[in-house]
């Protein structure tokens, strides 16, 4: 768990950074603490792993990687955690869960996979039945970005 | 975008530098000066190519649940469906997707009682009753950064 310090950290971070040519010192400022302490705070949730990524996020439309499609897949459970690890390999696919089913709802291993046009990610889907042998799949494409936030914590 | 654009993406992507002088780190990695660097970035944002530069937590470090959601929306409630759905401030991601489940939007919570009442809630005021509750039970990958070509 984190701190109090930490929640007003990660308050500062969880969206956006200032864009100015210090950011870091414009939020330390605003927390009350030193530049140094900050960062040093910064880095140590970081190293704890409660810090995935600190980065910048694109419009990935306008930023080049054109098509990204969600699929769905049904595979055995006895298998899943290897299919799953087989998934992970490919470098077009960004995000692999597995989820749990319930209802109608049978496909239980969830892929992000992005491609630069349709014929590519058809290569693409092509290659990882090929190398997966799975075959029971539904694709899941987006027709619109209803929402799209960085999470709020704190 | 230029050479120079491609390159500062693919580093900040992966790594904004945690520094007292970023824009300066950058330079000195990318052979320009801190104000190019700087004015660069700010263009980038201008144009719609960056959205955010900011932190990726774990939400399950800061004892937080999440979960993927998916309605069966029939078309005459979809505008109405999303407006109350977007309204929940956990929900951080929604989409129309193709397929007879057609809206799909991720739920963020510090419990799963509380994801849940909001799915209730959501059930009662919009009369959608078919919402699937997929949480994820394993990841096997999470990449959140491409490499721009």
């Amino acid at each position: 768990m984190v701190d109090e310090l930490e929640k007003k950290i990660i308050h500062h971070l969880q969206d956006t950074i200032p864009f100015t040519e210090r950011p870091f010192a414009d939020i330390a400022t605003k927390i009350g603490i030193s530049e140094k302490e900050l960062i040093k705070r910064i880095k140590e949730l970081k190293e704890k792993g409660i810090l995935r990524r600190f980065g910048a996020t694109l419009y990935h439309q306008r930023a080049g990687v054109k098509t990204n499609v969600m699929v769905a897949w049904n595979v055995p459970e006895n298998i899943v955690d290897e299919v799953g690890a087989l998934m992970a390999g490919f470098e077009e696919i960004s995000h692999c869960y597995k989820r749990k089913i319930q209802g109608d709802w049978k496909y239980n291993l969830f892929t992000m996979i992005h491609s630069n046009n349709k014929k590519d990610f058809k290569k693409v889907l092509d290659k990882i039945i090929e190398t997966t042998g799975m075959k029971d799949y539904i694709m899941l494409s987006t027709l619109k970005e209803l929402k799209k936030v960085s999470p709020t914590y704190y | 975008m230029d050479d120079i654009d491609r390159k500062i993406l693919n580093e900040i992507q992966a790594c904004f530098p945690i520094t007292e002088r970023p824009y300066k780190y950058l330079g000195d990695k990318l052979d320009c000066t801190e104000d190019e660097i700087f004015l660069r970035v700010k263009r980038l944002i201008k144009d719609g190519i960056i959205r955010r530069i900011g932190g990726s937590f774990s939400p399950k470090k800061l004892g937080f649940v999440s979960t993927l959601c998916a309605a069966k929306v029939p078309e005459d409630k979809i505008e109405k469906f999303v407006e109350v759905v977007n309204k929940y401030s956990g929900v951080t991601h929604n989409y129309f997707r193709d397929h007879e489940y057609n809206i799909w939007f991720t739920f963020i919570a510090p419990d799963m009682n509380l994801i849940k009442n909001h799915i209730g809630q959501i059930v009662r005021s919009t009369g959608v009753n078919d919402i699937l509750n997929l949480p994820s039970l394993k990841t096997y990958k999470i990449l959140v950064d491409f490499h721009i070509s």
